[in-house]
């Protein structure tokens, strides 16, 4: 029992030991007087801007402002992704049909799109979200795909042998088949699209983190853009988090 | 009715129960790389009803192919296999399968996987057919497991069990017991016996164990090398239960033995792969 307790502390150790030293660092710099306040801030100052932000209420804002467009154009990007997935992944005709245009689009960064999206959609929310679906709409869709045909031939073979109707056929053996990559592409699409949501705030925007962001570098207000990064990071790492949660709760059987 | 006709309809009745599964002239090819390989040359059998038949070869002869041509896994041959009568192009829930691998579902449980097998009956009549049969290969209290925390043997017990679940007619077993250790495979093999007592279903099963099938079979096809040919039908008509030790059984074995190392013609080792004996300096 204790020499569970005690790697345990060990694991958790080693868990934040990186993390720890380059905020350490960061520290340690500062003490010794070698950071400029407009390239790096000291630790202080950005504790100080956070708690005048949160304050204000003004991260807070942003903040949700910007989780609700990405929760929006994630999940459009995720239901879109796994039905056309498991379709395409099902049938050979589909996947030949479609699979050049998926090529072909899925290089295409989504910050490539912003002048298109701009002329498509004008500068209002559906652009914005549109950018965030793009971000994790393909990474979804072929990671899906992929999960659907790596299905093992000799469990497929013993379904047919019971002569087991289609639609059991896909839910009770397909879909659970390919849930563990269904989950990876769900977590790296969600990661994909808090990437875009910056890059779609850049599109003319008076809220958000990467409103906030951007806005503080003209000012030149350091402390603001490592605060509105953090936070990014932080929010994206809790979503993530969820999403394992719900992954092991879901795959029990592993 | 006639008396000469239902006299006639019982001897057709009895001709279908002698010949309840006929295989004629199977032969099997594999195209690989443009290189036709000959698996099956041309196979007739019959199998009784409620007879198991053991296949017995080396590995490679083609028995698996055999059996999954029976099963309908595999219509791509020459030649006619028939299960009651009935041409086999598909498989079917009539012809249970087991294979040398559990093949459960991993994200079921023990019961979701032998339920799995069943379609189209009411709640209360799958609880209790898989119940049953649950208690059958006696897996009582692993109801909810998943295979992960299943050793071997259970997790072929169970394979079985969905396997039999929709009481079918023709059960096939490829290897079956080919990946468990000796003491759970003699086990097995004798709760297999158990099963057939009470189900009578007819059995095909295929092996390269010869005691496995000497103790199991009612008889024995022993299929030559490639191509697979049956090279002899032996019966097994020892009496229940069978003594793996006794002087008879043992005589049976070696006759199918002998089948394989004739004169010892296969133990001699090739000349490429003979090691030279290791002589340590001290």
């Amino acid at each position: 029992m204790l020499e569970d307790s005690i790697k345990k502390v060990g694991y958790a150790a080693e868990y934040l030991a990186l993390t720890a030293a380059i905020l350490a660092l960061w520290f340690f710099l500062d003490v010794h007087g070698d950071l400029n306040p407009v390239i790096m801030p000291s630790p202080s100052k950005v504790a100080d801007t956070l708690g005048s932000l949160i304050g204000k209420g003004a991260l807070w804002g942003d903040l949700l402002i910007s989780v609700g467009r990405v929760l929006k154009g994630y999940l459009i990007a995720a239901s879109l992704g796994i039905v056309l997935g498991i379709l395409i992944g099902l049938s050979k005709h589909l996947e030949r049909f479609t699979n050049l245009l998926v090529q072909l689009i899925k290089p295409i960064p989504p910050i490539a799109w912003i002048p298109l999206v701009i002329l498509w959609f004008g500068i209002g929310e559906s652009g914005k979200i549109f950018l965030i679906f793009l971000g994790g709409f393909f990474t979804i869709l072929i990671n899906v795909i992929d999960g659907i045909r790596q299905a093992d031939p000799k469990l497929i073979e013993v379904s047919a042998s019971m002569e087991t109707p289609l639609l059991k056929h896909i839910f009770l053996m397909v879909i659970p088949s390919a849930a563990p990559s269904i989950f990876t592409g769900l977590r790296t699409g969600l990661s994909s699209c808090w990437m875009c949501v910056v890059a779609a705030e850049l599109v003319s925007s008076s809220t958000g983190l990467g409103y906030l962001i951007m806005n503080a570098r003209q000012f030149g207000r350091t402390d603001v853009v490592l605060i509105g990064m953090l936070t990014i990071g932080i929010i994206g790492k809790i979503m993530d988090s969820l999403l394992k949660v719900a992954e092991k709760s879901v795959i029990r059987w592993n | 009715m006639k008396i000469t006709e239902i006299q006639s309809a019982k001897a057709s009745e009895a001709r279908q129960n002698d010949s309840y599964i006929s295989v004629k002239n199977l032969s099997k090819y594999f195209e690989r790389k443009g290189e036709s390989l000959h698996v099956l040359d041309n196979i007739s059998f019959q199998v009784k009803k409620g007879e198991t038949v053991c296949i017995v070869g080396a590995s490679g002869c083609g028995k698996s192919t055999l059996l999954r041509a029976i099963a309908g896994l595999d219509a791509n041959h020459d030649g006619i296999v028939t299960v009651d009568g009935a041409d086999v192009t598909n498989p079917a829930k009539e012809r249970g399968m087991v294979f040398q691998e559990h093949r459960l579902f991993p994200w079921l449980t023990v019961e979701q996987n032998i339920g799995y097998a069943l379609n189209g009956v009411s709640k209360e009549e799958r609880r209790r057919l898989v119940h049953e049969h649950v208690k059958l290969v006696g897996l009582r209290g692993f109801e909810k497991v998943y295979p992960r925390q299943l050793s071997g043997g259970m997790a072929q017990r169970a394979g079985i069990a969905r396997a039999l679940v929709n009481n079918p007619s023709v059960l096939l077993l490829d290897e079956p017991f080919g990946a468990l250790d000796t003491f759970t495979k003699i086990s097995m093999q004798k709760e297999l016996k158990n099963i057939q007592k009470q189900s009578h279903t007819t059995m095909i099963l295929v092996t390269h164990d010869i005691d496995e099938a000497v103790f199991l079979a009612d008889r024995i096809f022993v299929l030559s090398a490639r191509p697979g040919k049956i090279k002899r039908i032996v019966p097994v008509t020892l009496p229940e239960p069978r003594d793996r030790n006794s002087y008879e059984f043992l005589e049976i074995r070696k006759t199918i033995y002998d089948e394989f190392f004739a004169e010892g013609q296969d133990l001699e080792v090739p000349k490429g792969k003979r090691k030279k004996p290791r002589i340590s300096v001290g």
